[in-house]
């Protein structure tokens, strides 16, 4: 969101700097993410959510031209095996079509399993989305801060806020490097948003971090046509199947209370493997080359309740707050960027930026020296990520694709450590 | 498009034996490292033909080499395809694409990473597999930090226990079987050194973020360590022919086709595929 909000205050003459505590851009929520890009059929008409996800579904192709980044509109299916449950899905269509959905279907179980063999028999109901996609949610994300760079804002890493004071004209920032004298000052601290609201004004909501169990599946492996969501018996989601862009299948556990910060538990995991084999029986979990946890923050009221909608918070004039961005935080982070791109227009009366630039390119250029067999990722593609700002083997395979495939690095660490002490990075 | 009677994947054992067994006809060898010898060339222990090492055993293997035969070292095969013809991606040469009426599939296999098995907890730094270890140490002169957990006790497990205890670093070895499952002349070391070998249990979770501090096991036995390796089995390494089916003119052999104890084996299979290719192109020419 980060990315997405300098990209866009560059639309305008708005000199704009981003802080970054960690080591690289893309670290947290968007790390660890579902890839989806959903169709907006969950959210409650007239709220934000619901405005955003329509538009930045729609938008998707454009951006994800515009930023170089591949984008499958894969569908979905939203599938249930109890009756009682398929009433929710009639009030997810009506949702959806008063959210301006495009092409939502209601669909009987035996067209459901026609459709996608994979899943279990027995379907009772499924709610189909043909606008529906999968993105790479860093890949997303490291071009949005490339092209804001590219458009003139500066970044700084490693670059932990310590303090925010009010001053004359605007804010002042201190973090363990420097401090900055600024105008407006746009929190998307993500996981800590309510923490940095805090060093000024408090906020009214707090997160609540919650987390899920990933599996990521070899290429190889059969996968659904589309993502597959299960709508469980109870409330809330079960499991989710998502073929990715990649072409790797993702299946995403199901949300629970935080107990360590981007962790599997071995509960989790086995709860995951069992749900993961229930609804799509011919799943081959032997070929499963990756499990990880993400983290969610789960924005709550001073009541405890949840908050269903975005919560943008403007405790003073020229300070926004992003606070508890959760799903579907990826689908919209180009329309939350603008948003808070506009009002910050519109505050400092900023000029149009006429030299803005929405175009970006990624690293594409390839040379004949394979150095991640798995995924044929080549030693040019590596250098151009390390000059691009990876400065270490995580950055590197988040910008060139390298050790994301059947081995997971185990053959090629060493050649990119190598090549990052080479290109001037040290061992980290 | 180059021609050649028959394209060799992996230059290792079985593609060297292979090469040999073919040997008389036009053979392209292509093999992704410097130089051919493949996983020999890692491994510094004695135990190969007469108690050589298996770099040794890879030096005499590729002494009575074929000189006819072209190689192509630093060259990742790309792609095969069904008409018979293959993408090469080589360092030296850069792309390459060539005809063949015969291909020997000789890439060995790969390791199971931690990734593929269900261990929960973090994702931390100072896991790896025993053969990545293995690359490191004996070819990068790496030298990993103790204690060292190990997550099996097969042969490649047993072989990084022994060399890792004799550098004086602790040693625990995880084993999901109720006894140990290497080779008999593997599993010396567990008398001749101190390394703790814990049966019928498996690795549950690993702890510490960025680093690694420790494991615990299913049984919930906690296990503080700063390197895990992860030795639980080997996987052929057959991507390439995806989807091609059995056709005629394919031969697999060495650790591609099924994974063996000992190098002889593999020798013999590799030297077998080779007649077998050169025999049906000599039926054909």
């Amino acid at each position: 969101l980060g990315c997405f909000t300098a990209r866009n205050l560059r639309r305008w003459n708005i000199s704009t700097i981003l802080l970054e505590k960690e080591d690289d851009v893309c670290k947290g929520i968007t790390r660890a993410n579902s890839a989806i890009v959903y169709a907006g059929y969950d959210n409650k008409p007239g709220s934000m959510k619901a405005e955003m996800t329509v538009r930045g579904n729609a938008g998707m192709e454009r951006l994800c031209k515009a930023l170089d980044v591949p984008f499958s509109r894969c569908g979905s299916l939203l599938v249930t095996y109890d009756k009682a449950a398929a009433a929710r899905l009639e009030r997810k269509l009506q949702n959806g079509i008063e959210n301006g959905v495009p092409g939502l279907r209601l669909m009987s179980g035996a067209e459901a399993e026609a459709m996608e063999p994979m899943l279990k028999k027995g379907v009772q109901a499924a709610l189909y989305a043909p606008s529906t996609g999968t993105v790479n949610p860093w890949q997303l994300g490291i071009a949005a801060y490339e092209n804001a760079v590219h458009n003139g804002a500066e970044a700084m890493l490693n670059t932990l806020v310590s303090d925010i004071r009010e001053a004359e004209e605007g804010f002042l920032v201190e973090t363990n490097k420097d401090t900055f004298l600024c105008k407006m000052v746009f929190n998307c601290a993500g996981l800590c948003a309510d923490q940095v609201q805090e060093l000024l004004f408090s906020p009214s909501v707090r997160l609540h971090l919650d987390s899920a169990e990933y599996l990521v599946l070899d290429k190889h492996a059969r996968k659904p046509e589309c993502v597959i969501f299960h709508q469980a018996e109870s409330c809330g989601k079960g499991i989710t199947a998502i073929p990715c862009v990649e072409g790797n299948l993702l299946i995403s556990g199901i949300r629970k209370p935080l107990e360590t910060l981007f962790a599997t538990t071995v509960k989790g995991l086995q709860e995951l493997h069992l749900a993961a084999k229930a609804l799509l029986p011919e799943v081959d979990l032997a070929q499963v080359i990756r499990s990880f946890g993400a983290v969610r923050p789960n924005p709550c009221m001073e009541n405890g309740e949840s908050l269903h909608d975005f919560c943008i918070e403007n405790p003073a004039p020229g300070f926004y707050s992003l606070i508890g961005i959760k799903t579907p935080g990826l689908t919209c982070a180009n329309e939350l960027g603008l948003h808070l791109a506009q009002k910050a227009a519109a505050y400092l009366n900023a000029n149009e930026n006429p030299a803005f630039d929405p175009e970006h390119r990624t690293i594409a250029d390839k040379d004949n020296e394979i150095v991640c067999q798995c995924e044929q990722i080549t030693k040019a593609e590596i250098v151009e990520a390390i000059r691009r700002g990876a400065v270490t083997v995580d950055g590197v395979k988040r910008r060139a694709g390298s050790g994301m495939g059947r081995c997971q690095g185990s053959r090629c660490t060493y050649e990119i450590e190598k090549l990052l002490e080479e290109y001037g990075h040290g061992r980290v | 498009m180059e021609e050649f009677d028959i394209l060799i994947i992996g230059g290792g054992a079985a593609g060297i034996s292979a090469a040999k067994g073919a040997k008389g006809a036009r053979v392209l060898l292509a093999d992704r490292k410097a130089a051919l010898g493949g996983v020999l060339l890692q491994c510094t222990h004695r135990g190969f033909g007469k108690n050589k090492s298996g770099v040794e055993y890879a030096v005499d293997l590729t002494d009575a080499f074929p000189q006819e035969i072209s190689l192509a070292l630093n060259t990742t095969v790309l792609s095969v395809s069904e008409d018979k013809t293959a993408l090469l991606s080589g360092k030296d040469f850069g792309l390459r694409e060539i005809r063949f009426s015969q291909l020997i599939l000789a890439t060995g296999c790969r390791e199971i990473p931690m990734g593929a098995l269900p261990i929960a907890g973090t994702r931390p730094k100072g896991v790896y597999t025993a053969g990545q270890m293995q690359e490191l140490m004996n070819l990068h002169s790496f030298m990993p930090d103790g204690p060292v957990v190990i997550l099996g006790s097969g042969d490649l497990g047993l072989i990084m226990a022994r060399q890792l205890a004799e550098v004086g670093l602790s040693v625990t070895m995880v084993e999901k079987k109720p006894q140990c499952g290497g080779m008999a002349k593997n599993q010396r070391c567990l008398t001749e050194y101190p390394i703790r070998l814990i049966c019928d249990d498996t690795i549950g979770e690993i702890h510490g973020y960025p680093h690694l501090t420790g494991c615990t096991t299913a049984k919930g036995v906690r296990i503080p360590c700063r390197t895990l390796l992860i030795a639980a089995g080997l996987r052929p390494e057959r991507e390439l022919i995806f989807g091609l089916g059995e056709p005629d003119w394919l031969h697999i052999c060495g650790n591609c086709n099924m994974v063996h104890p000992m190098v002889e084996a593999v020798v013999n299979e590799g030297k077998q595929a080779g007649i077998a290719a050169y025999k049906n192109i000599r039926g054909s020419l």
